[in-house]
């Protein structure tokens, strides 16, 4: 029983791991090499040519890429804990109609598809005079994590006593200091988990940076400066595997290093429902 | 988490926002600085919006503005690339106000042409290609470069020796049968492919033959409804598809890339590839191990020499109306259209064609140049041109609709499918 | 769930409460009432603008551009009422992309969480071996399904990796991305080798929360495994059952960057999304009216799933809370 299982654990881990693989591999192969021999590992097959090639490709600077998209990430997570905590300790404190409705209300923005509403942001930017600009672009991905984060918040808050926030007050603390250094320290798991949630979905954006920031901003994140180079040479396999495996291997070394953290950190604040 | 460690978050926090502040006045200078109008448009950078192809490489396009960066001191032209193309980047630059200055590989039409320059007034403008055809309501938006002949047949010529092929095809009955003999001899008939386009542009360079043969007006009476698309394609499509069933075409074309297909062509596994003259550019640069023949593709009644040719426009450029760099960019759409060398440079990269620009011209494009000067007449393909077009999307649709015959529609109701998308656009 | 957890943690934390000021004046109650509203209102606005300007409003302003025949860019927009509602049902390439979109989103959710709830149950205990396999399960999602998508192109095209192999050993090409049914199929996959390792972190932290002497309890009385699973597993896992289907669903019916990066669409528009299509026709095609009445009718769709799923699910989720 414990051999099948260990058995079939293998077979799956193959399947998952087999793609990873040839991508590894191919990137240090020629076209024809690629095509005839993808899965061998024979050395006089291997160079460094075209990952060379791909880091130095002048239309895609791999580095301002990862500069510009961890910038994102950063700002965005920033921002969405300073909005959205301060605004869920109020929702779940209070517990009066309007701000049950507030709930509601961002409860609500969590079913709206990104996509169907990136198009009339484009024009909410432009009046705003933020289109194609970091602050317009971090506004909006910040927007769209509050549903979520205000979600998943509120419900945590909602655990942590209450009479932790009466004795803050009665020793005279305002709401903002009862807040940020009573309760904010508690949140530490849901926080976690939210920012690990936030960092992949603004780390894997395509559509949202691809229409927001334009040609004027000079700015491309890891996706779309990954959408340019490869997706006009889609069958040139000799750009595609080196780009592919640039752009895949930092956030997987990270992962591979904090792995226990991410999935730890993701289960722990997920599970409150 | 220990106080102290909190407050060391927020505080992080904290710093981490006031950059995100001072980074959006940054931004916010930066985007208001390129919005501006500059009074006298003689220095600075001109963005063009330009199509990235197999042939048109961004180096290319940095080589052909060069001289005339070179001659403007101070000015900068930057090469943008449409992605995922020009036609799908355009209407969302437009609309995200972060328009190009000038704007190639697209014509004019009726919905574009309130948001470009009216070039009418420009003297240079008149001894430009196609320049009549392309007005839309008597008025000039687009320049081209060149000409592109768009209905040819490239063939191997050694796996027509092979299959005892001694005469190029003239008519559709004769190229049926040519095709027969190349799959004989042990060859892929036609080469296609999947993607966005190269199955309908292929289909309706092949069928445009016999359409205009049939009737040199044919956008005309579309457009005034006096016949349809699909009806028309119809004898077309029916052939097309016994193609498929016979092994002519690959029946997995549509996995293949557009830009994957033209190496299967020079590989000699294919004996023949249906293409504008833009292919004679790529052929002379794929190397092919055969000799490349060339014919008109073949009308269904009368013969080639009778049928008129598809032309188009090659490159295009079109100005945006709110450019904020109005004259520096009329200037370089000058240059590019009517310097010889800059010309000659463009027509060659991309095997077109123009009056009075003949040197430099492979054997091949000399073909290409012969069969579209013996064409009795050009018709402006596909979609049409200027004020005599079909509907923005027709050829995408043409496209989608033709590789459903791969995956398994009638050829009545692919017509009926493209007539039922003309109706309602 | 994590309520006695959390207890635990908040234990030493109420202890080092704030430092009390003494000799500090207290002002009126009025002006305490004021400051306090005033205070509540500065944690609450930011957030409640910020969701407004780049959510409200633009749900607005996509219901009203989906009354017109805005093209994007031109002067000012045509009003036509409810004809773009109308046409959605007359144009081919939106029934079909609805279709597409609905059978993504139907066998994917069921993918999903099968798989991420079946690998759960085998892995969810702890030992190195079983978290280096989740490790495994869980990294596609790591590369963004840009990239993703853009390898699986490069391995199953039809001049691709495997296609290549699979000819020069004398086989047939397989036509994953160039047949409609396969396309489909492959594309599911795709999704589901990239994703199912969130349910999988999902349904194990559930899995933690299951009691295990009572599971334990129940073999020693001879329950089977699968009764086991069937009447006390499962049923104490259903709130994380119905946040894995809700989220499953809400995630795969705005599928977007994958379709763009493995099949851009195709074969003849057979996995075009309505994400995609919603994009596509808006700017690419100048239609901003026509697609943004897609939007709307996605946007309610989606909402409408995600509370019937929801709804339905509310009765087991109930029964765990008693």
């Amino acid at each position: 029983m414990k051999a099948l299982k260990l058995g079939f654990m293998g077979v799956v881990a193959v399947l998952m791991l087999v793609p990873m693989y040839l991508l590894v591999v191919n990137a240090f192969k020629a076209q024809q090499d690629i095509l005839t021999n993808p899965f061998s590992l024979s050395p006089d097959l291997l160079t460094t040519e075209y990952l060379v090639m791909a880091l130095s490709n002048p239309d895609f600077d791999i580095v301002k890429g990862y500069a510009v998209t961890i910038l994102f990430v950063v700002l965005v997570n920033a921002l969405s804990i300073l909005l959205a905590c301060p605004v869920s300790y109020v929702i779940s404190r209070r517990a009066r109609r309007p701000y049950r409705l507030l709930l509601l209300l961002f409860v609500a923005g969590t079913f709206i598809p990104s996509q169907v509403l990136l198009i009339p942001v484009v024009y909410t930017l432009k009046f705003l005079g933020l289109m194609n600009s970091i602050p317009g672009f971090v506004l909006f991905e910040t927007a769209l994590t509050l549903p979520f984060s205000v979600f998943l918040y509120s419900g945590y808050i909602s655990t942590i006593p209450r009479s932790l926030d009466e004795a803050a007050t009665i020793d005279g603390a305002g709401v903002h200091r009862t807040f940020w250094s009573v309760i904010f320290p508690l949140m530490r798991p849901v926080v976690a988990t939210m920012v690990i949630l936030n960092t992949f979905s603004v780390w894997n954006d395509f559509a949202n940076p691809q229409i927001l920031l334009g040609p004027s901003s000079g700015l491309y994140t890891i996706t779309t400066g990954i959408y340019a180079a490869v997706g006009q040479y889609s069958t040139d396999y000799t750009v595609v595997f080196p780009t592919l495996l640039l752009a895949a291997a930092p956030p997987l070394i990270a992962f591979v290093l904090l792995q226990r953290y991410i999935i730890g950190g993701l289960s722990t604040g997920a599970v409150k429902g | 988490m220990s106080r102290s460690v909190s407050r060391r978050l927020v505080a992080v926090a904290t710093a981490v926002g006031l950059v995100a502040l001072s980074a959006c006045g940054s931004g916010f200078e930066d985007s208001s600085d390129s919005g501006s109008a500059q009074a006298d448009g003689q220095t600075g950078e001109v963005r063009v919006l330009v199509n990235v192809t197999t042939n048109l490489t961004k180096e290319f396009w940095r080589e052909v503005v060069k001289p005339f960066e070179d001659a403007h001191p101070g000015v900068t032209v930057k090469i943008e690339p449409g992605t995922p193309s020009v036609k799908e980047a355009l209407p969302r630059l437009l609309a995200a106000g972060d328009a190009p200055d000038v704007v190639e590989t697209l014509n004019a039409d009726k919905t574009l042409a309130p948001q470009m320059l009216d070039l009418s007034d420009q003297p240079w403008v008149k001894d430009t290609p196609l320049v009549d055809e392309a007005e839309v309501d008597g008025k000039t938006y687009s320049v081209g470069v060149g000409v592109q002949a768009q209905n040819l047949v490239f063939y191997n010529k050694d796996a027509f020796a092979k299959a005892g092929i001694s005469k190029a095809p003239t008519t559709l009955d004769e190229f049926e049968a040519a095709l027969g003999k190349v799959k004989d001899a042990g060859y892929l008939p036609l080469r296609t492919a999947g993607g966005g386009w190269a199955t309908g542009t292929q289909f309706a360079e092949l069928a445009d033959a016999t359409v205009f043969s049939r009737n040199p007006d044919w956008y005309a009476d579309v457009l005034a409804k006096k016949t349809t698309p699909g009806q028309s394609y119809l004898p077309i499509l029916e052939r097309y598809k016994s193609w498929i069933d016979k092994g002519y075409l690959d029946k997995n074309a549509l996995g293949l890339d557009e830009k994957t297909a033209p190496a299967h062509f020079f590989q000699g596994k294919s004996a023949m590839y249906v293409m504008g003259s833009w292919f004679v550019a790529t052929a002379d640069a794929g190397k092919p191990s055969f000799p490349v023949g060339v014919f008109a593709a073949p009308p269904a009644t009368g013969d080639s020499a009778s049928a008129p040719m598809g032309v188009s426009v090659a490159m295009p450029y079109m100005v945006t109306k709110n450019t904020g760099k109005k004259e520096l960019a009329v200037e370089l759409v000058k240059y590019l259209t009517t310097d010889k060398a800059a010309i000659q440079k463009q027509l060659r990269q991309d095997g077109n064609f123009r009056k009075g620009v003949a040197d430099g011209l492979s054997p091949l494009g000399a073909e290409v140049q012969a069969l579209l000067e013996a064409a009795p007449k050009q018709v402006p393909h596909p979609e049409g041109l200027g004020s005599v077009r079909l509907p923005a999307g027709f050829n995408t649709e043409l496209n989608k609709q033709v590789q459903s015959l791969y995956t398994g529609k009638s050829p009545a109701d692919v017509a009926a499918g493209i007539d039922s998308w003309t109706a309602s656009h | 769930m994590t309520r006695n957890l959390l207890s635990v943690r908040t234990g030493p934390a109420a202890g080092a409460g704030p430092v009390r000021r003494p000799g500090r004046t207290f002002p009126s109650r009025r002006g305490i009432a004021t400051r306090a509203r005033l205070a509540t209102a500065s944690m609450v606005l930011p957030a409640l603008a910020l969701f407004v300007v780049m959510i409200v409003i633009p749900v607005g302003l996509s219901v009203y551009l989906s009354l017109t025949d805005w093209d994007g860019y031109s002067a000012d927009p045509g009003f036509v009422g409810l004809g773009n509602y109308f046409r959605l049902f007359r144009v081919s390439e939106v029934l079909t992309a609805a279709v597409t979109t609905l059978i993504i989103a139907g066998a994917g959710t069921v993918l999903l969480n099968a798989l991420g709830l079946g690998f759960a149950m085998l892995v969810h205990r702890k030992s190195r071996l079983n978290s280096t396999f989740r490790a495994v399960l869980f990294y596609p999602h790591v590369l963004s399904a840009l990239v993703v998508g853009f390898l699986w192109s490069a391995l199953l095209g039809t001049t691709g990796v495997v296609n290549t192999f699979v000819t020069e050993a004398g086989g047939e090409v397989l036509p994953f991305l160039s047949d409609p049914t396969w396309a489909r199929t492959t594309l599911i996959g795709v999704i589901v080798w990239f994703g199912f390792g969130v349910n999988l972190v999902l349904y194990i932290a559930g899995l933690q929360t299951v009691p295990q002497d009572l599971v334990e309890a129940a073999q020693i009385d001879g329950a089977s495994r699968w009764q086991t699973f069937r009447h006390l597993t499962l049923p104490s896992l259903a709130p994380v059952v119905t946040v894995n289907i809700v989220l499953s669903l809400v995630t795969l019916l705005k599928t977007y960057d994958i379709v763009v990066s493995l099949t851009g669409g195709g074969p003849a528009g057979s996995t075009q999304t309505a994400a995609y299509l919603i994009l596509s026709d808006s700017f690419g095609n100048s239609a901003l009216g026509f697609g943004s009445a897609q939007s709307v009718v996605l946007m309610v769709v989606t909402g409408l799933l995600a509370l019937t799923v929801s709804r339905l699910r509310a009765g087991a989720d109930e029964a765990v809370a008693k």
